[in-house]
């Protein structure tokens, strides 16, 4: 068939119009919510356009002295997860994707479906647990809850890059007199720099998104999610949309400048082989 | 043993704390919140937990409600990610900058999400105001009331957040389907529909009926979009399971309604085995 053939036929157009409206107005809606005085959202007839545009909202969130603590924590506990989930996933990740064929796709597989768990029903006990280990409201209480929604999602990333790596240039180290840890510091891990640097920026989005556990283990101290949340349920309108931007900021970035990388692959767990 | 022990030392190090962290923070849990579902306050093992979740109206209710977003988000999921994909598929120009607008749902966190359909739906939100000026409702429609509108809520802000997955998903597997096929079949006479039908439709099952599956799995357990757009008005199962716990203390009821889901997430993971599994097997 030629090219001509696969390009769009002009009755799609007002279909693509509507979809780009459908997957961007509810962004711009918030954004314009958290910069509009309240007269413009707080009415029987919201305008749609910018009449007055406003910072006090972001003004008052920032001067509120309530921003610094919750963002704090948000920060240390994607971060810190972050660095213990690669420490822990990347030399699994290693061993399963050297394992034969068979066998690796069957952890892989178990692996995923450790993911399918409820939420609900790993956070419960979790929770009953640590309130006799008094891990409520601690930054360390939250990266554990955390690792458990990261591990398999990040090692099944993970597998997928060691799995490009061929291992002659392992053997080929081996015989240079590399001893098997030194192959594994000094050829494998910087080919999977690349990969490694994926894994964490995803960890690190799931972690700052992560409002579940978080709002299982939490009394007091709130992280980002959680303060949002706390905004919506009191209907303070104006604060929760200026805190749901700044939580969309970062991953906003994230995820624009890892597109290439969201393929089915990552999504599905690399479950196709 | 003692010899694959010696063989294999370094790795069994190196797995060795994924492996125990999954099976101490996954595994066990797991088991606990089952354990809690059977176990009475005296630590006997009981049932009570359970014909006491059947009688519960609002357990009840959770579970239609779960059921029917469930049935009604998987279609329009399908349906919408389907039609996109088929959209983003073909050449236009700027497709490279409608395939980057896409993916803007997936860089919205999904409690965000929920605060900004939250605007969206309110009674003197933003979806009335477009309706009412493009003269099709006179009167504000009140979506949060409960019933099928704030079920529609929850189906629609999931719809919203999850499509860029799905278009994904479907897109990978329309480029997995050879373009000499198509070349085939026109030579047969099938172009446009016919061609869809028989050829695009049949290739694309796998990548459905994964689709439908891990979906499936994720809506059945949805738990944000529900909790900040209806809260305790409409109940599905994962929010039920939160209540009971966080509000009425209740950890045996939570915990009975946390392993109802999680058997009923089994189901899928056994059709999954049963599809998914055995058509890629039956391919190698």
């Amino acid at each position: 068939m030629t090219e001509t053939s696969r390009r769009l036929s002009p009755w799609a157009y007002p279909l693509l119009v509507l979809a780009v409206l459908f997957f961007v107005t509810p962004v711009y809606i918030m954004f314009k919510v958290s910069f509009s005085s309240p007269g413009e959202v707080l009415t029987a007839h919201p305008t749609f356009w910018f009449k007055e545009f406003t910072l006090s909202h972001w003004k008052a969130v920032l001067a509120s002295g309530n921003l610094n603590a919750p963002l704090l924590k948000s920060l240390l506990v994607a971060t810190l997860t972050t660095g213990l989930a690669l420490l822990i996933t990347a030399p699994g990740a290693y061993v399963i994707s050297r394992l034969p064929k068979g066998i690796r796709y069957t952890v892989v597989l178990a692996l995923f479906f450790t993911r399918m768990f409820p939420d609900v029903g790993i956070a419960l006990p979790i929770a009953v647990t640590f309130i006799r280990w008094n891990l409520l409201d601690t930054n360390l209480g939250l990266v554990l809850a955390h690792l458990t929604k990261v591990l398999p999602f990040i090692s099944w990333v993970l597998v997928g890059t060691f799995e490009t790596i061929p291992d002659d240039l392992e053997k080929a180290a081996w015989v240079d007199g590399a001893s098997r840890l030194q192959s594994l510091t000094r050829v494998v891990l910087p080919l999977a720099a690349p990969g490694l640097a994926v894994a964490a920026m995803l960890v690190w989005l799931e972690s700052w998104n992560e409002f579940t556990f978080a709002l299982y283990l939490t009394l007091s101290d709130r992280t980002l999610p959680l303060q949002t949340y706390y905004y919506i349920q009191r209907g303070n309108w104006f604060q929760a949309a200026a805190y749901s931007g700044l939580l969309t900021i970062p991953v906003m970035m994230i995820t624009l400048l890892l597109q290439r990388y969201l393929r089915s692959g990552y999504l599905s767990g690399s479950i196709k082989g | 043993m003692r010899a694959v022990l010696k063989r294999h030392w370094l790795e069994i190090a190196l797995i060795l704390p994924l492996v125990l962290y999954i099976f101490g923070f996954t595994l066990v849990p797991v088991t606990r919140s089952i354990a809690l579902g059977f176990s009475s306050e005296a630590g006997g093992f009981t049932f009570e937990h359970y014909r006491a979740l059947f009688a519960n109206g609002q357990f009840r209710g959770a579970l239609i409600n779960t059921l029917a977003i469930t049935g009604l988000g998987l279609s329009l999921q399908l349906f919408t990610g389907l039609g996109l994909a088929l959209i983003l598929s073909r050449t236009f120009r700027l497709r490279g900058l409608v395939r980057s607008i896409m993916l803007v749902p997936m860089g919205v966190p999904t409690i965000v999400s929920g605060v900004t359909l939250l605007y969206l739906f309110d009674s003197s939100g933003y979806l009335n105001e477009l309706l009412f000026r493009l003269g099709l409702i006179d009167l504000p429609i009140d979506w949060a009331s409960g019933g099928i509108r704030t079920l529609f809520m929850i189906v629609f802000a999931d719809l919203w957040k999850v499509t860029p997955v799905v278009v994904l998903l479907m897109l990978a597997g329309l480029d997995a389907i050879p373009e000499s096929v198509y070349e085939a079949a026109a030579v047969d006479g099938a172009t446009g529909w016919g061609a869809f039908w028989r050829i695009t439709l049949p290739l694309l099952k796998p990548s459905i009926t994964m689709t439908v599956i891990v979906r499936g799995v994720d809506v059945f357990r949805i738990f944000e979009l529900p909790l900040v757009l209806a809260g305790r008005m409409t109940p599905v199962l994962a929010t039920f399971a939160y209540t009971e716990y966080n509000q009425y203390y209740n950890s045996h009821t939570s915990g009975a309604a946390a392993t109802f889901l999680l058997g009923v997430i089994l189901v899928f993971v056994v059709l999954y085995l049963l599809f998914v599994e055995r058509e890629r097997r039956a391919e190698v």
